[in-house]
């Protein structure tokens, strides 16, 4: 197996933390999700041998409670507290900044939202919601911003395209650039590469981001983002990921693995050396 | 007083009553001093090239949201056009319009009433087409059925480019994903915007346009779009060509403050803003240089242009 140059799991022993990316990483989304070979077994092992983990996704086309049971149905072992979705912490900061959202997002989402507050909205809030990112909607969300004295645009995610059914889809980030460049509104991320969201999880388990190691598909929003924190990114051969990646103008990961077991592998080794 | 110039007066009085009634707070606030400056002196902004007088001999006027809206046409714009066909100016419509053929726009302008003669009519389409033909470019078209009218005949099996034009029905996921994907399976092929508006006025309000679904495929697979019309200056240049004139001698008038304004100002024409269509309150603060001049519309910017520019 081709690792690259750099020896990521050579720090192994000084990791104290793991955060995972779910799509990708974990399973192959799509009208049948698959798991990825080998990445069941990854997770359990990590847990197994006691080291904190959490998973970091921006996933936002079902809410945190469906998303979760969808993975212990294909055989996860993992809890809906351990799990980092946009959602969430969309809603914690709508509350702490008093914001009325206009929700462009997937209808399954919806129930995540249902305490906010969505009367007279003050500011809008994209998903990736698919194929309900219809011109009619987008145009919705557009004619809300410039009716506001104060735009305010969020994009849970600021990702370019994920892979689903074997084929490759625009992410949530494209529509957030589209509607930034008609309405000259920067947006606001909520969900990977946004620091805040990682340190969100690194919180949760006590752990510095100079302690921590995220693994994922998205060299740009995964890896490149986890760096930009101070942690260590690994980037994952399954998912998105392209053979271009390797060759990433802007982002070098701290090594490449064929999947999430060649990962969990060479870590756990490596520690135990 | 010629009968025209009185005409266009009364017209402009009874459609402004009108527009009082329903918009007075919003009039009270922009529109007086719009229309005292207008009366009194309309020079505004003058800093551009154009010495004050005797040097202007071609307009280019942009049409939806200058000359109409949807199929409405701006009040003033019929006299205006008349007013400017009675001086030895050159016109030219110059258009980024890409929903519609130029023959469907020409007829719906014949039908507002216009006497605007089909070669007159300088679009972003045309220019698109041209562009294919010179680069013997197969692209995938991202178009209404109407505009792909003017590309009869342009091979696109195997698209070696993907050309977008405005086209609501196909600005979603299922379309921008098709798009998407040739982009980002063939690294050097061209991704053309016919233009890139952020918005256009409708009747309804403001849409999103063209620019924005360019710039969601841009960010998608890392490459910038090449622009065929506004503010292009080729497109501009290509636009006075026949009339040998100068761009320091044109003048432009649009309601878009970049892409009319600012792409004519940037190759030494001058450019004016008119207020109606897309125009929104400080528009003419988005630019640096500003306009060379800001009119309340098209009348006013042609009675502007014939006071100050001839």
């Amino acid at each position: 197996m081709a690792t690259s140059g750099k020896k990521w799991f050579e720090k192994s022993r000084q990791i104290k933390g793991v955060l995972l990316d779910i799509t990708g990483v974990l399973y192959n989304s799509g009208h049948v999700p698959t798991p990825i070979p080998g990445s069941i077994e990854a997770v359990k092992r990590l847990k197994a041998e006691g080291i904190p983990l959490r998973f970091c996704t921006n996933e936002t086309q079902t809410t945190r409670a469906e998303l979760v049971k969808k993975l212990c149905k294909l055989g996860f072992e993992l809890e809906a507290n351990e799990v980092f979705p946009p959602a969430p912490a969309m809603c914690h900061i709508l509350r702490q900044r008093s914001l009325r959202p206009h929700l462009l997002v997937h209808p399954a989402l919806l129930p995540d939202f249902q305490e906010i507050d969505q009367s007279d909205p003050n500011c809008v809030v994209l998903g990736d919601a698919a194929d309900v990112f219809s011109y009619e909607n987008l145009n919705k969300a557009f004619q809300v911003l410039i009716s506001l004295e104060k735009p305010v645009l969020f994009s849970m995610g600021g990702g370019k395209y994920y892979k689903e059914n074997d084929s490759l889809v625009l992410d949530v980030g494209c529509y957030m650039k589209a509607l930034e460049f008609a309405t000259g509104v920067k947006g606001e991320i909520c969900g990977k590469p946004d620091a805040n969201f990682f340190n969100g999880a690194l919180a949760d388990m006590f752990v510095r981001p100079e302690d921590a190691i995220m693994i994922g598909d998205d060299i740009v929003n995964d890896v490149g983002g986890a760096q930009a924190c101070g942690m260590m990114g690994l980037q994952v051969r399954t998912g998105k990921f392209r053979p271009s990646d390797e060759n990433h103008p802007t982002v070098t990961p701290d090594g490449y693995v064929d999947n999430l077991a060649e990962a969990v592998d060479l870590f756990l080794a490596n520690r135990q050396k | 007083m010629s009968l025209n110039i009185f005409l266009r007066t009364f017209h402009n009085l009874t459609s402004k009553r009108q527009f009082l009634k329903i918009q007075w707070k919003k009039l009270e606030k922009n529109y007086f001093p719009v229309q005292k400056r207008n009366h009194l002196s309309q020079s505004i902004n003058s800093n551009s090239d154009m010495p004050p007088s005797g040097k202007a001999r071609t307009v280019l006027i942009d049409l939806s949201g200058t000359v109409h809206v949807e199929s409405t046409a701006i009040s003033t714009a019929h006299s205006a056009i008349e007013r400017l066909r009675d001086t030895s100016l050159n016109i030219r419509f110059v258009t980024n319009s890409s929903k519609e053929s130029k023959l469907s726009l020409y007829k719906r302008l014949k039908n507002m009433g216009f006497d605007i003669k089909m070669d007159e009519i300088f679009t972003s389409l045309t220019a698109a087409r041209q562009l294919v033909e010179t680069r013997k470019l197969r692209p995938m078209l991202i178009l209404t059925e109407e505009a792909m009218d003017d590309f009869k005949g342009i091979p696109n099996e195997d698209p070696n480019a993907v050309l977008v034009g405005l086209t609501p029905d196909k600005f979603n996921y299922e379309h921008l994903n098709t798009a998407f994907r040739v982009l980002l399976d063939k690294p050097d092929i061209p991704l053309i915007a016919i233009n890139k508006a952020r918005y256009i006025k409708q009747l309804s309000g403001l849409s999103l346009a063209t620019g924005p679904f360019v710039t969601a495929l841009e960010y998608a697979v890392d490459r910038k779009a090449e622009l065929v019309g506004k503010p292009n200056s080729a497109f501009f240049l290509e636009s006075i060509k026949d009339f040998g004139c100068e761009a320091s001698s044109t003048v432009m008038i649009g309601d878009d403050v970049r892409d009319d304004v600012e792409g004519a100002m940037k190759i030494g024409m001058f450019g004016i803003l008119v207020k109606t269509g897309k125009y929104r309150d400080g528009d003419e603060t988005k630019i640096k240089p500003g306009p060379d001049a800001i009119c309340s519309d098209i009348g006013d910017a042609v009675e502007y242009i014939i006071t100050n520019l001839t």
